[in-house]
């Protein structure tokens, strides 16, 4: 047995060590839950320890501790250090009153009390499960695996900054790990390390450990590359977005555009219900400069318009197909507290059971809902509306040249950042320079996202750097991203070859579901907030521009010209019946026609958008796996025993069990050299386990093997031999 | 009675007048039913006369020993025709070769001629003496000695002569308390004169049959085989075991098996009785020598490195 004990000067350092770790885990514990009383907690576990290190006894250690942990409850509870007759008499009622709680599992109504007694036989579990790990088993590493496991869940989960305490957890596990490496060497070559030795290995060993954290520790850190889980997982709980924040939102209508970029994640809070005939873009307002990094509405026109309930809006530039026949209605429910209102392209008059004033930016097309002189929240609305539908042959007739008969003032428009790097506006020239009409150059730019590699995705979407610009960043280097990188790239691009074009906020159209009072209605989430592109064509007015992927443009265009074989007719004519429901969290290649190409190209995006996930995944089966694969002598023994149990038992079911044991003495520890024969190899496994079973199931086998002799043996008792044999393997 | 039975009665009469040296026992007994000789390299005085006298009451065999001097002549080992002048021809006088169990004691003393003679007679079972072949009774059993202190005026035996041999073995003192036993039994008799013959020699020719009918499987060949090249191979070794070598263990590990009581042969018997067969039939280079490397260790690192068959599949 000397050949296990460790060392006391190592031992006692290995139990400082892990007090330190354990007293990472109480440190967040105890604050987290407004516990108290730290110091207490602490000096049980070096109660725990020195007792261990001391090698007390059970007998006096457990009386000792009990009393330890009663004084200490009553303490926390009185506040007193005396005990005293009514105390006692409470504190043994209290812990008593919670058996029949535990007992119809009411876990809320535990009291405190109790609830500390219970803390400290977790502590002291956990004490003697430390004492196991260093004392017997000479391995600390899943204990050090599970605190920094722990210790980061609480810094990414909680409220608990885990900066000094990682620190503190790398040196002292690392520590540890080292320190019982070498009382693991030193029990196998059965020597016990002299100060001198002990100085040496632990000196460096304490170097090392300390200058290769600090190193790490002042080392430039990569942002995530992943985002952060918890927004996700607080919407998954609570059910509500919370929008804004940098890196990472949540989608859903956001007044602030000035940094665009970052992934989000969905938001499935139901946002609107709009009873219409049909699909509609829900707009809400657009936006007019961009900076590199965003959108902001920066406009000398500050002019309002005040409409009031029920009239004539009169809307859009292209109102003479408004004739009051091709009016529709919209019902609109939102649930949202907006102090504005969302509405379809073509509305005229809005209609709202309460005496609201609507405030319309001009430059901003918002509608603010003003009620009794103040910002007010409408959430019930019905607007009349005309869907706007367009002349193919207008729309071709458009030229750059008639921008100069317009009246309006298209500057703000044009507006480009100065930094925009030059070949933003050499792709959007190379993209349109084939096209005549404005409308085509528009159309070819909306196309282009469709067939250059870029992918829609809500994860992973980059934030531009300083440096950086988001259209050029987009285009050129990530190549993914969701509706506002396409919309606002769209825009860029636009404004890049003069066409004036301006960025749209509002709603896709939602999903065509009944809803509770059994009405077909289009519902619209937080996950459908969308942004789109509007251009001004000239004669003709703003139009609206669809470039996301996934997404299809709404527009209704009138095929006024004559139908030559023209390429652009099949996907005009058809997408706004084709339209699908949930196109927000599809591929655009889900859409189109199934190649296999695509279908490979769908898998990637999936593995791109998932990878995180899917590394963690194979990382926790890989663990799984290693865990069974190493711990395999200890259940393959059960499944060897079932496996040989049926069939006829001869010389060579017998010959298959005892390689088979074999093997699993091998795994046990007990490996036969080349050079050993069976029958010393026997010896030393019954030397192991006791007994004589190898030896006769080896001469059994070599009476065969050598003797040729596979008939004249007593089966029965040989298999029940091995059988107790290979269950003792893995006891 | 099995065949372990004799064997054990035999050895156990032994016992009583050896002490501690059963296994040299074992192994005299496994050569003389392997019809093999034993050359026991040892100091004067720790029982080797004891141990041929003692198996050779045991079986019944007529004991010759023979002391070789620098002057002893072949005839004075094979025996010598004198003229009879009251019968007028020449009368064979039968020299002490002509017993059953012969001690050879300090071999190494006479004339390479004298050794030779002895030597041949082991070969071949018989001798032969002025034209005319004489058969040798069976069994023929010699153990030599040799005293590997004294080498002045010394013949070591040639290595090739060695392997007539089929072991060499050291006997090595007893221990205190086995030497306090031999005072013990000393004080009161000659403990020699009480042993009785436990059994006849065609009993032992029975054995010696018997041996000859043990199993040895194709893949303990094989592992013989493969310990026998591997001292071919190894670099500190000049001259390696000869066929002869293998074919010598494996009678052996034949004689061992039985008086284990065992039908087969085992690598264990192998792995026991290969020191004694290959050990005097290896030359070593001068390298292992100055390295203090003894062919014990060599053989001893071979069994370490070849793999003991444990499966029906051929070593390679």
């Amino acid at each position: 047995m000397n050949g296990t004990r460790i060392d006391k000067r190592i031992l006692l350092l290995l139990y400082i060590l892990a007090f330190i770790l354990l007293r990472e885990w109480l440190i967040p514990v105890i604050e987290l839950t407004d516990s108290g009383h730290l110091i207490l907690f602490l000096l049980f576990v070096a109660l725990a320890f020195f007792l261990a290190l001391l090698r007390v006894k059970w007998w006096i250690v457990v009386p000792i501790k009990v009393l330890y942990v009663a004084w200490t409850t009553h303490y926390m509870f009185f506040d007193r250090i005396l005990l005293s007759r009514e105390t006692v008499t409470y504190l043994i009622e209290n812990l008593f009153s919670n058996i029949p709680i535990i007992m119809v599992g009411d876990w809320e109504h535990i009291t405190n009390p109790f609830r500390t007694v219970l803390f400290f036989s977790l502590l002291w579990m956990t004490c003697y499960l430390i004492r196991h790990w260093i004392e017997v088993r000479k391995s600390i590493l899943l204990f050090y695996i599970m605190t920094v496991v722990f210790i980061s869940f609480i810094d990414t989960f909680g409220p608990y900054s885990a900066d000094a305490a990682i620190f503190r957890i790398m040196v002292t596990g690392l520590l540890l790990l080292g320190m019982l490496t070498i009382s693991r060497l030193a029990e196998k070559h059965h020597t016990s390390i002299s100060t001198g030795a002990l100085l040496s290995i632990s000196v460096p060993l304490l170097f090392t450990v300390v200058v290769s954290v600090a190193f790490a520790n002042v080392l430039p850190k990569q942002e995530p590359i992943w985002p952060d889980p918890l927004p996700y997982f607080k919407s998954f709980v609570q059910g509500s977005g919370e929008g804004g924040g940098t890196g990472i939102s949540t989608s859903g209508y956001d007044a602030d555009d000035s940094t665009l970029g970052g992934s989000f994640v969905q938001d499935n809070t139901l946002v609107i219900e709009a009873k219409v005939a049909e699909k509609q873009y829900w707009k809400i307002e657009t936006k007019n400069t961009y900076t590199s990094k965003g959108w902001e509405q920066i406009s000398a026109n500050k002019a309002q318009t005040t409409y009031d309930s029920g009239v004539e809006m009169g809307d859009f530039g292209n109102s003479d197909h408004a004739n009051e026949e091709s009016r529709l209605l919209a019902d609109l429910q939102v649930s949202e507290d907006f102090p504005f209102i969302v509405y379809p392209y073509g509305m005229n008059k809005v209609y709202a059971s309460q005496d609201v004033v609507f405030q319309h930016s001009e430059a901003s097309g918002k509608y603010l809902t003003e009620i009794g002189g103040s910002e007010g929240i409408l959430d019930s609305y019905e607007i009349e509306f005309t869907e706007p539908d367009y002349s193919l042959k207008a729309l071709r007739a458009t030229t750059m040249e008639d921008y100069s008969s317009e009246t309006e003032d298209f500057n703000q428009y044009l507006q480009l950042p100065e930094q925009l790097p030059e070949r933003v506006r050499g792709l959007a020239e190379t993209i349109s320079v084939d096209h005549e009409s404005v409308y085509e150059k528009t159309k070819a730019i909306e196309r282009y996202f469709g067939r250059n590699g870029f992918v829609y995705t809500q994860q992973g979407v980059a934030i531009p750097k300083a440096d950086d610009d988001y259209v050029d960043q987009f285009l050129f280097d990530t190549k993914k991203g969701y509706c506002d990188n396409f919309s606002t790239s769209m825009v860029v691009m636009l404004r890049a070859i003069d066409i004036p074009a301006r960025w749209v906020k509002g709603f896709a159209p939602g999903e065509y579901v009944l809803n509770d009072a059994g009405e077909q209605v289009y519902q619209i989430t937080n996950n459908e907030a969308h942004s789109w592109v509007e251009a001004y064509m000239p004669g003709i007015g703003w139009m609206p521009f669809e470039p996301t992927i996934g997404f299809s443009n709404f527009t209704e265009i009138e095929y006024d010209i004559e139908q030559n074989n023209d390429e652009l007719k099949a996907p005009e004519t058809k997408e706004p019946k084709k339209q699908k429901k949930e196109l927000e969290k599809k591929q655009a290649t889900a859409k189109k026609e199934f190649e296999i190409g695509e279908l490979f190209e769908a898998f990637g995006d999936w593995i791109r958008s998932n990878s995180w996930k899917i590394v963690a995944a194979g990382f926790i089966l890989a663990l799984i796996a290693w865990r069974l694969f190493v711990a395999r002598a200890k259940w393959l023994p059960r499944v060897l025993i079932h496996t040989h149990k049926s069939g006829k038992y001869d010389w060579y079911a017998f010959t298959k069990q005892y390689k088979s044991l074999m093997k699993q003495l091998d795994r046990t520890g007990l490996k036969r050299k080349d050079g050993m024969t069976l029958s010393d190899y026997a010896m030393n496994v019954d030397k192991y386990f006791g007994g004589e079973q190898m030896i006769t199931l080896t001469k059994a086998y070599e009476k065969g093997l050598y003797g040729g002799d596979i008939i004249n043996h007593n089966w029965v008792a040989l298999k029940e031999m091995w059988e107790d044999l290979i269950n003792r393997t893995s006891g | 009675m099995t065949h372990r039975e004799i064997v054990e009665k035999v050895l156990s009469n032994i016992e009583k007048v050896m002490i501690g040296k059963r296994d040299i026992a074992e192994l005299s007994v496994t050569a003389l039913l392997a019809r093999g000789h034993v050359l026991l390299e040892d100091v004067p005085g720790v029982g080797k006369t004891m141990m041929v006298k003692a198996l050779a009451r045991s079986i019944g065999a007529d004991f010759k020993r023979i002391q070789f001097t620098p002057d002893l002549l072949p005839s004075d080992v094979l025996g010598v025709s004198i003229y009879n002048p009251k019968e007028m021809e020449f009368e064979f006088r039968p020299g002490p070769i002509m017993g059953n169990i012969i001690l050879a004691d300090e071999i190494n003393r006479t004339s390479p001629k004298t050794q030779s003679s002895l030597l041949e007679g082991m070969e071949e079972s018989s001798v032969t003496i002025d034209g005319e072949t004489m058969r040798i009774p069976q069994p023929f059993f010699v153990m030599a000695t040799q005293n590997p202190i004294e080498y002045e005026g010394t013949y070591p035996l040639p290595e090739a002569q060695l392997d007539r041999f089929l072991f060499k073995l050291k006997m090595g003192y007893p221990s205190k308390a086995e030497e306090v036993e031999v005072l013990n039994r000393a004080e009161r008799a000659v403990p020699m004169d009480d042993l009785e013959t436990v059994i006849s020699l065609d009993d032992l020719i029975d054995l010696q049959s018997a041996v000859t009918e043990v199993k040895v499987d194709e893949t303990i060949k094989s592992y013989i085989v493969e310990c026998a090249s591997q001292t071919r191979e190894n670099p500190y070794v000049y001259l390696g075991v000869s066929p002869r070598g293998s074919l010598a263990l494996m009678k052996a590990c034949q004689a061992y098996a039985m008086i284990k009581g065992r039908t087969y042969v085992t690598p264990d018997d192998v792995q026991y009785l290969s020191p004694f067969v290959f050990g005097h039939r290896m030359i070593l280079r001068p390298e292992a020598k100055y390295e203090g490397i003894s062919t014990s260790e060599i053989i001893e690192r071979i069994l370490v490195k070849v793999r003991v068959p444990v499966d029906k599949v051929r070593l390679k």
